[in-house]
């Protein structure tokens, strides 16, 4: 159902933290330093609003040329020359406000929003006008008088500023939202932000929320855990097994893999996490399609090592098997988050493999969120009913002093697997034990693995207890 | 010498055309809108007028019809220079004897400016 009352900004992502968009005939400011993306956020939203059949008045106050500017966004595919100067009329009262004052450019923006019958306007060079401005009070009774008129005829009004406007501010005292974007450091990286920082008669997401700028424009990409699905509340629990592609950890694991459950696989490099996974994609099928969204080998390398390990994966390609592999490079955890969902809920996956949350951890610049991220994620998997197994990688190559990663990551998940190198008489042993079964008996002892023809292959038990403290993923 | 309107709501641009087109020996007036530069002809009629498309109150698609249907200006040449709309302009020879798309060179432009005032055009 279309809401009559709400411009939306056709950014996904940003129409979901504004609760469906701005408000229509209401204004609002969007404030960042040089390069945050103010210009290309307010364009995209503009073009948006013309494919919405809207009409647009962008003022400018600034020196930039409106050809400039139009080479700046003729990269991005949202903007379209044909447009300009009929459904968007780009025009500048630098002189109107240098010779005339700030009432003569009220007055002309009145006549321009009439005559054009704008339903948006955007004004860039709030600060440009703040500083013709004698006092504060000339200020508020501009963007009082343009959101004022701009409202009388249900014109919807932008303030784009470099400054940065405070709470006190006379701006922000009169307009219904405040949007800001930042564009900050995380270590060596750039890490871009948009939050709402006002949203008058709307229930906006708050907090910080990164975006990235493409050839596609801004995309927002909403803290995950801070989106509400009404799906996980509703949900009924999957029942029954499935098989991980392996009999005898079927056995382990008291008659298969719980259906619905997410399993974390805990190991050093090199322990057989990756082949575990998978003897588990093997099982993919047309009723079960089976997704591997993995950070470490491409599909080429995996097809490959299945291969040498004699493993039989469906046909690369085909509907029951899908490759996303994701460099290391740059991620940002939300979009990888989107990716996931977006990629489990488009092709129906029924048994995911995430090799492994540790790339998620990478792209996590702000760490202390990591489990609420991932309960999120873990959450929204289980309503989707998907059979999920993910690693998680142990530091220590050989060694006895590790059985279950931290216990806040511990408790979200449903099973755990673990293996562990050793070794003895200088030779490297190797373990798989099952750690935890959600609702459900099953063998905790150690058993052998070796990688043999055909796989992994699951041996006798081990006689020996391994000491095992625990260790920490997210700070260990 | 001659006298030259200029009219671009983009003050910058306006300026700097002017300045240049005074390098050459003109005088130039400029308006930052349509109807601006409408009432600046009827006072002093300018043997050119070189005029941008998108301004604000009127556009310079609006300035050219305004004028050709003034007998007193309908005559007098005029110059468009244009980011976007420059296709429309050319479809309209009647209103403009040149278009010009930005950003255009200075050189061309004022060879243009040349051949009109000189009356080939």
């Amino acid at each position: 159902m279309h809401d009559m009352s709400r411009l939306t900004t056709g950014i996904s992502g940003l129409d979901q933290i504004l609760a469906g968009g701005f408000i229509a005939g209401a204004s609002y400011i969007i404030q960042g330093q040089p390069g945050a993306g103010k210009t290309i956020l307010s364009n995209q939203i503009a073009f948006s609003h013309l494919r919405d059949g809207g009409k647009v008045l962008y003022v400018t106050l600034l020196a930039e040329s409106h050809e400039r500017l139009f080479q700046a966004l003729d990269v991005l595919d949202f903007f379209d020359r044909s447009k300009l100067g009929n459904d968007i009329t780009y025009v500048s009262v630098f002189q109107t406000l240098r010779d005339e004052g700030l009432d003569a450019v009220v007055k002309l923006l009145r006549r321009e929003t009439k005559r054009q019958g704008a339903t948006l306007l955007v004004f860039d060079g709030l600060l440009n006008a703040r500083d013709r401005a004698e006092t504060d009070f000339d200020v508020k009774t501009f963007v009082a008088e343009i959101q004022g008129q701009a409202a009388f005829v249900g014109c919807s009004v932008l303030f784009l500023t470099s400054s940065s406007v405070k709470e006190i501010s006379p701006e922000h005292t009169m307009v219904d939202g405040v949007v800001e974007l930042t564009d900050t450091l995380a270590g060596v990286r750039s890490v871009r932000q948009i939050q709402i920082r006002k949203s008058r008669g709307s229930k906006a997401i708050g907090g910080l929320h990164e975006f990235e700028i493409s050839d596609g424009g801004i995309t927002v990409y909403p803290r995950l855990e801070a989106l509400a699905d009404p799906a996980i509340a509703a949900l009924e629990p999957a029942t029954g097994r499935v098989g991980s592609g392996l009999a005898e950890l079927d056995a382990l694991l008291g008659g298969g893999i719980p259906r619905g459950s997410v399993t974390l696989i805990a190991g050093p490099t090199g322990g057989g996490k990756t082949t575990l996974g998978l003897h588990f994609l093997s099982q993919s099928s047309a009723d079960e399609p089976g997704l591997h969204f993995g950070f470490f080998e491409t599909p080429h390398r995996l097809y490959a090592k299945a291969r040498s390990l004699g493993i039989a994966l469906p046909a690369s390609g085909s509907p029951e098997l899908t490759l996303h592999w994701t460099s290391l490079s740059d991620n940002i955890l939300d979009k990888l988050g989107d990716q996931l969902l977006g990629q489990v809920q488009k092709l129906g996956i029924k048994r995911l493999f995430i090799d492994g949350f540790g790339g998620f951890e990478r792209a996590a610049h702000h760490r202390p969120r990591l489990i609420e991220f991932f309960a999120s994620l873990v959450d929204r998997l289980r309503a989707l009913s998907v059979t999920t197994l993910a690693t998680w990688e142990i530091r220590e190559l050989v060694g006895t002093d590790v059985t279950a990663p931290a216990r806040d990551l511990s408790a979200i998940l449903d099973n755990m697997i673990l293996l562990r190198q050793v070794e003895e008489d200088h030779r490297l042993v190797r373990s798989i034990s099952v750690q935890k079964v959600r609702d459900g008996n099953f063998d905790s002892a150690a058993h052998l693995i070796e990688f043999a023809e055909g796989g992994l292959a699951i041996g006798a038990s081990l006689h020996h207890e391994l000491a095992s403290p625990s260790v920490d993923p997210i700070d260990g | 010498m001659a006298l030259i309107l200029v009219a671009d709501d983009e003050y910058f641009l306006a300026v700097m055309l002017a300045d240049m087109l005074e390098d050459e020996g003109h005088e130039v007036q400029t308006a930052p809108n349509g109807q601006a530069a409408l009432a600046l002809m009827r006072e002093a009629r300018p043997a050119l007028l070189i005029t941008d498309f998108m301004m604000p109150i009127m556009t310079g698609l609006e300035l050219a019809e305004a004028m050709h249907a003034d007998a007193a200006l309908a005559d007098i040449p005029i110059i468009l220079v244009s980011g976007a709309q420059g296709g429309i302009a050319r479809e309209k020879p009647e209103l403009f004897q040149a278009v010009f798309d930005k950003p255009y060179q200075r050189d061309g432009l004022l060879a243009e400016v040349e051949r009109m005032l000189n009356g080939k055009g």
